[in-house]
């Protein structure tokens, strides 16, 4: 049954993510000098700050005991203070997580309502204009750089055209007020939505073309085409179920390489969210906002992981969970 | 070497004995040739890969600067342009390219020999260290990607080699996993019971009988994974934390051009790096597709996703 099988596969993450919690540490330990190093580097701070610093934070203990502690702090929620601006860095974190969340969310809801469609097309007028075409972008999206298909965009509809603004998430010059409110809204996250969902579109695409390629190849196709059944409910109902089991999968293991993306569409557009405080926060060394970042990231890999399997055995009766 | 001849289950079984090894490669060229554009992505990485090596001693000094031909759009004399200080885009594209072309291949062999010899034990040895094993791998799957290298590479500091590493240390899994599910099965086969009949040791055994078998989904793996790491590579310097000034790959001088292609409207600063990476990795995706068709004729045809 499916339950059991939700069961266990939680249970197995749970190692799973104390694996993952440890590595990450462990990376963190091999910056040359330690976590201060940058600190230490600037004539401004006398050793002995340095040494009470290294006090507070618990930089002189023993590895094990440093790991365990930060792991205490992360189930009782004290993630640790930002070295760089001394706010909690649950704090830190909470205000950008939503940005990307919607960037992400965004992107990925375009992905979906782009790839499914076109990859349907193509796979019911295989070898068409239309087929070839759609694969022949999906090839090229698949190769583009974002930042570059960023970078194009904004020559084109910044510089050129002038019709959407370069950076940040809202106009900061001017107040906007009801309906010029919500395009200001809207028209600062087209390109940056365009540019993260691109990648996941190309691949989408293809998938939904080669996993429905392959159903209506299949004879229950057949026979219900032989039924007299419209085109449409072939497609749709007795394909497009069948098909939809390996895309779904695909599709939810993309969430996290969006989420991930969203560190340089947020720095192409400037725009603050958890992406550009990651790559800030690397320059500076500011390990506890590190590795809180990392963490939720990680867990959001095992998640939608775990999520895809549990899926895959729901829409497929097929699977045993055994 | 009659024992690989058996394992390569050529299906042309009625070939002259003796020529099996060299008729299979023979056939996976045939094959390979059949797939046109994988055939021009390998002719387009060639050129280039010439160009790169050979180009910037052709062309004028990419760091020479010259005030007097700043930020000029293309023309004959500079077919790419050259930015605020003067510089020839076209020959900082070429050294560029070198830079990022041997950071993406010193990493893919990284990944390959880690990714083979992991996958290699585990696969040989089974039992308890191939569950510890793959454990490590699942570990490795689950971590952010790109987070991990912009992490590694801001702590350690941008060198050649801490920048492969990074992305090798991402990369391995894959590789690994391939050679492990060949090697559970090839070790089962009959002529790797003989070999260990006559006395061969392990080590002979897994060196000559059995990885040569293994090899073919890791060189696509590897194709693929060319494309991946130059795609890494461009981001991090993109966002300014890979090779640092005056020395610029690919995403680096995207990275450099950004104000000057959005404020200035100078284009050619930003086109012309991120239309190389763009026909270099669309060249590697297609070498890769056209190496999966020809080695295992069963994807061939519809299947269009990576693996």
């Amino acid at each position: 049954m499916v339950g059991p099988f939700v069961v266990r596969r939680m249970l197995q993450a749970i190692p799973l993510l104390f694996g993952i919690s440890i590595l990450i540490f462990l990376m963190l330990q091999m910056a040359p000098g330690g976590p201060l190093a940058s600190g230490e580097a600037q004539s401004a701070i006398t050793p002995e700050k340095i040494e009470r610093l290294r006090g507070q934070y618990g930089l002189d203990d023993p590895l094990p005991i440093q790991y365990l502690n930060w792991l205490g702090g992360l189930m009782t929620g004290d993630w640790g203070i930002s070295y760089d601006t001394g706010q909690p860095v649950l704090q830190v974190i909470t205000e950008r997580l939503p940005t990307t969340l919607v960037l992400t969310g965004l992107a990925f809801a375009v992905s979906l309502l782009i790839a499914i469609p076109v990859g349907i097309i193509a796979a019911t007028r295989q070898y068409s204009m239309f087929d070839y075409a759609s694969t022949g972008l999906s090839f090229a999206g698949i190769a583009t750089p974002s930042f570059w298909f960023g970078l194009m965009l904004l020559y084109v509809f910044s510089f050129q055209l002038d019709w959407l603004p370069s950076s940040g998430l809202t106009d900061l010059r001017e107040d906007h007020v009801g309906l010029a409110a919500v395009w200001d809204r809207i028209s600062h996250l087209i390109m940056p939505v365009a540019v993260l969902a691109l990648i996941a579109t190309a691949n989408l695409a293809r998938y939904v073309r080669a996993s429905m390629l392959e159903v209506l190849g299949q004879d229950y196709v057949r026979t219900a085409r032989g039924s007299g059944l419209p085109e449409r409910v072939v497609i749709v109902q007795h394909a497009g179920k069948n098909a939809s089991i390996p895309v779904v999968t695909i599709a939810t293991l993309m969430v996290p390489d969006l989420f991930l993306g969203a560190v340089i569409t947020e720095t192409i557009f400037s725009i603050p969210g958890m992406g550009a405080l990651f790559v800030h926060s690397a320059e500076l060394r500011d390990y506890p906002v590190l590795l809180g970042i990392l963490v939720i990231a990680a867990v959001l890999v095992v998640i939608t992981n775990l999520a895809a399997d549990v899926l895959y055995g729901f829409l497929d009766p097929r699977i045993s969970y055994e | 070497m009659s024992e690989v001849h058996k394992a390569t289950e050529a299906p042309g079984a009625s070939e002259p004995q003796g020529e099996n090894t060299r008729s299979l490669r023979a056939e996976t060229w045939r094959q390979f040739r059949r797939h046109r554009l994988a055939v021009g992505g390998l002719v387009v990485l060639t050129l280039l890969t010439v160009a790169v090596v050979v180009g910037p001693w052709l062309l004028s000094d990419p760091y020479l600067i010259d005030a007097r031909a700043s930020d000029l759009g293309p023309t004959l004399a500079h077919p790419m342009g050259t930015d605020e200080l003067g510089r020839d885009q076209l020959a900082r594209v070429l050294v560029g390219g070198r830079l990022t072309l041997a950071v993406s291949a010193a990493a893919v062999l990284v990944a390959l020999v880690v990714g083979v010899a992991v996958g290699a034990v585990a696969g040989y040895a089974g039992g308890l260290p191939d569950n510890a094993l793959m454990r490590v791998v699942d570990v490795f799957y689950a971590l952010p990607g790109l987070f991990i290298v912009i992490l590694l590479v801001a702590l350690i500091g941008p060198s050649f080699w801490t920048i492969v590493t990074a992305i090798a240390v991402l990369s391995w899994m894959n590789t690994a996993r391939l050679v492990r599910s060949s090697f559970l099965s090839l070790k089962e086969k009959e002529f790797v019971e003989a070999a260990r009949t006559i006395g061969a040791s392990n080590a002979r055994i897994v060196s000559r009988h059995i990885l040569p078998n293994a090899l073919s989904p890791v060189i696509v793996s590897a194709t693929l994974g060319v494309a991946n790491a130059i795609l890494i590579e461009s981001s991090l310097s993109f966002l300014g934390l890979g090779f640092q000034p005056p020395e610029a790959t690919w995403g680096g001088m995207l990275s450099e051009s950004k104000s000057a292609v959005i404020t200035l409207g100078h284009w050619w600063r930003g086109l012309f790096p991120g239309l190389m990476i763009f026909i270099t990795v669309l060249s590697a995706n297609f070498v890769g597709d056209g190496l999966r068709d020809a080695l295992d004729p069963q994807s061939a045809g519809s299947k269009g996703g990576r693996p």
